[in-house]
C-alpha cells in the first residue's frame, strides 16, 4: 500500500536523522515516562477519594489513559511533525518541491516528517491499556476488540483530518503556528472521559475539536460500553471529515498556485 | 523525444497577474487595512510567447522581478497562468500529471530539497522510491552524475556539513536522478565561487550533450549564459524585449566598444576621446561609439606613448543594462 510504503520510507529517514542526535533518545524516553507517571499519580489521587467517576471505575480510566497516550503518540509520531513542516513549507515556499513530485501531494505532506521517539508513547500507551484490562479482570471479547480497533482507526482519521484542516488554513493565513498549540492544549481534556464534562463542553469536544473520538469512544469500545450508534457515528464522521479535509487541501493547493488571481 | 508539436516548450500569450495587498506605512494605516484591504493587480508576466526546441539550452535573462521565476514556475506546473497557454512536453503543466512530473525537473539555487541532517545519498534513495526508479537505472544514472560532478566523496556526509558548492552539486544530482527531459534551472550557480560556477556550468553542458535534454536557465551571472546559451530571451516587466542569438543581442543593443589603454607615464586625461574610467592597474578604459573605434584607436596610437592597447566588446552585463534602460 502506498501509504505504508511512503510511511516506511520516511520512518527510515527519521531514524537516520535521529541517529545523528543520540542523546535525544534518552531525553525523550525520560519525558514519556515522566508524563505517564504524572498522569498515573493524578488518577491515584482521584481514586483515593472516590471509586467511580460517573460510571468509570479505576481500570476503565486506566484504559482511557492508555488510549490517550497512544493516540498522543500517533499524533506526535507523524501527524504533528509532518503538518508543522507543511505549514513552514507553505510560509517559506519550499512546498514547491513536494508539489513537483509524481505522488499524491496530500499523502506526501502527511507522512513526510516522523518523530521516531514518539513510538515510545504508542508502546507505553499499549502497555497501559493492557494493564487496565488485566486489572478489570474482565476479558475482551473478539467483537469488542474489533470494535475497538475500528474506533481507534476512526479516531486517528478524525484527528488527522482535523489537523489537516487546520494546517491547510496556512494557505490563506500565513501565520498559524499557535493554532496547533491550542489543539495540543484542548487534547489534554481527552485524558478524562468526555462524559464527565458539562453538555456544552462535551459537544465542543466531540464536534468542534473532536477529542472524544480519539480517546473516550475507543475506551468505551474496549470496555464494552459503546453503543452501536456511536460506532456508526464515529465511522461516518471519520469519512466525512476526511472528505472535507481532502477537498479543502485541493482548494488550498489551487490557491497556492494562484488559480484565484 | 517525441512530442506532437515539435517544440519541447510552447508558450503562447502567457500571462500571470498577482493581486497584492497595499497599505501605507504607519499604525493607523495598518489598522485601516485590517478592515479595508486595498488590492492592486500586478502583471508579473504580461503575455509572453516563445518556443523552445528539444535539446536547446535557452538563457532567460532579466533583472529581479522581471517575471523569470514566475514563468519557470508556470512552466513547471507550480503556478496557474492567469491567461494564455503553455505546454511542456505536450502536457499542460498546471495539471501536474504524474507522467509530466516524471519528465521534468526544477532546480532553485536558493532553495533546497535535500534533508538537512542526513547524507545526500539517503535523500537520493527517497527520490528513487518516489519516482520509482528501477535500481539498475538508478545506479547507472548515479554513476554518470558522479563522473560529471564528482559526488563520491560528498554524498555520504550529512548535508549540513557540506559547503554551499558541494550542496548545490548534490541538489542538482537529486533533481536529475529520474533523468528528466526538461530542466528548469533557476539561478543554479547563485552564491557559488567562480570555480564551482564553472563546474556546474560544464556539467549542464555535458548533461545536455549526453541526454539531449532541453534546458531553460535563469542566471544573474552572464558568464553562465555566455558559456551555455546560444539563444537568450530577455524579459523585463513581464514582457519579452529580445529573443534570439546572444551575439545578435550584443550587435543590436551595444552601440559602444571599450578600448583599454596603458600609457608609459601612467595616467593621462583621455576624456577628450570618450567616456573614460581609470583602472586599478594604471590603465584607462575608454567607452567609444562602435563606429568610431578604429579612428580613435589610430589617434591614440599616434599621439600618445601607448604600451598596451586592447579593444573589447562591451561586457554583456552592460549591454543588458542598456537594454533595460531603453524600457
Amino acid at each position: 500500500m502506498k501509504l505504508l510504503r511512503l510511511l516506511w520510507l520516511y520512518f527510515r529517514l527519521g531514524i537516520l536523522s535521529e541517529m545523528e542526535y543520540r542523546i535525544n533518545f534518552i531525553i525523550q524516553l525520560g519525558q514519556s515516562l515522566l508524563s505517564l507517571g504524572a498522569a498515573g499519580a493524578n488518577l491515584a489521587i482521584v481514586f483515593s477519594h472516590t471509586s467511580s467517576l460517573n460510571g468509570w471505575d479505576p481500570p476503565a480510566l486506566t484504559v482511557l489513559l492508555g488510549i490517550f497516550f497512544m493516540m498522543g503518540g500517533v499524533i506526535g509520531f507523524v501527524i504533528e511533525p509532518s503538518l508543522q513542516r507543511l505549514m513552514e513549507d507553505i510560509r517559506e515556499g519550499t512546498l514547491d518541491f513536494v508539489l513537483m513530485k509524481p505522488e499524491d501531494s496530500q499523502l506526501l505532506v502527511s507522512v513526510r516528517q516522523v518523530r521516531i521517539w514518539k513510538l515510545f508513547d504508542i508502546g507505553l500507551g499499549g502497555a497501559v491499556i493492557v494493564t487496565g484490562l488485566l486489572w478489570s479482570g474482565e476479558g475482551v471479547s473478539a467483537v469488542n476488540f474489533s470494535v475497538f480497533a475500528l474506533t481507534i482507526l476512526a479516531g486517528t482519521v478524525i484527528v488527522y483530518s482535523f489537523w489537516m484542516l487546520l494546517a491547510t488554513l496556512t494557505f490563506w493565513f500565513v501565520k498559524l503556528e499557535n493554532i496547533l498549540v491550542i489543539f495540543q492544549f484542548v487534547y489534554q481534556a481527552g485524558r478524562w472521559p468526555v462524559t464527565l464534562y458539562p453538555a456544552w463542553l462535551r459537544i465542543a469536544l466531540t464536534v468542534i475539536v473532536p477529542v472524544a473520538f480519539a480517546t473516550t469512544v475507543p475506551a468505551q469500545a474496549i470496555t464494552g460500553g459503546l453503543e452501536t450508534e456511536m460506532l456508526a457515528g464515529a465511522i461516518l464522521f471519520a469519512v466525512f471529515l476526511f472528505g472535507v479535509a481532502r477537498m479543502f487541501w485541493k482548494i488550498g493547493v489551487k490557491r497556492y498556485s494562484g488559480a484565484s488571481s | 523525444m517525441t512530442t506532437a508539436t515539435s517544440a519541447a516548450i510552447h508558450v503562447e500569450q502567457l500571462k500571470k497577474t498577482y493581486s497584492i495587498h497595499e497599505r501605507e506605512s504607519g499604525l493607523a494605516a495598518a489598522f485601516r487595512s485590517l478592515l479595508f484591504r486595498k488590492t492592486r493587480n500586478i502583471d508579473a508576466v504580461a503575455g509572453i510567447s516563445f518556443d523552445v526546441h528539444p535539446g536547446e539550452i535557452v538563457g532567460f535573462l532579466g533583472p529581479n522581478g522581471a517575471g523569470k521565476t514566475t514563468t519557470l514556475k508556470m512552466l513547471s506546473g507550480l503556478l496557474h497562468p492567469t491567461s494564455g497557454a503553455c505546454r511542456v512536453l505536450d502536457c499542460p503543466p498546471h495539471r501536474r500529471e504524474k507522467r509530466f512530473l516524471r519528465r521534468i525537473t526544477l532546480v532553485m539555487g536558493q532553495r533546497n530539497q535535500l534533508v538537512w541532517d542526513i547524507p545526500a545519498m539517503d535523500s537520493f534513495e527517497l527520490n528513487r522510491a518516489i519516482y520509482r526508479i528501477p535500481l539498475p537505472l538508478f545506479k547507472s544514472t548515479l554513476k554518470e552524475l558522479d563522473d560529471l560532478l564528482e559526488l563520491n566523496a560528498i554524498v555520504r556526509k550529512p548535508v549540513r556539513n557540506l559547503s554551499l558548492g558541494e550542496r548545490m552539486k548534490c541538489e542538482i544530482a537529486a533533481a536529475l536522478l529520474h533523468r528528466p527531459d526538461v530542466l528548469f534551472l533557476d539561478e543554479p550557480t547563485i552564491g557559488l565561487d567562480v570555480t564551482m560556477q564553472r563546474r556546474i556550468r560544464s556539467f549542464i553542458r555535458d548533461y545536455n550533450t549526453r541526454t539531449g535534454a532541453t534546458v531553460l536557465l535563469t542566471s544573474h551571472y552572464m558568464a553562465d549564459v555566455e558559456a551555455l546559451c546560444r539563444r537568450v530571451i530577455v524579459i523585463h516587466h513581464g514582457r519579452i524585449l529580445f529573443d534570439g542569438d546572444l551575439s545578435d543581442l550584443v550587435q543590436r543593443f551595444s552601440s559602444t566598444k571599450t578600448i583599454v589603454v596603458k600609457l608609459e607615464n601612467g595616467g593621462a586625461d583621455l576624456s577628450r576621446f570618450g567616456h573614460s574610467v581609470a583602472l586599478e592597474d594604471g590603465g584607462v578604459a575608454l567607452r567609444v561609439p562602435r563606429s568610431e573605434t578604429a579612428r580613435i584607436t589610430e589617434q591614440l596610437l599616434a599621439t600618445l606613448p601607448v604600451t598596451d592597447l586592447t579593444v573589447e566588446d562591451t561586457p554583456i552585463e552592460e549591454v543588458i543594462e542598456q537594454v533595460f534602460a531603453l524600457e
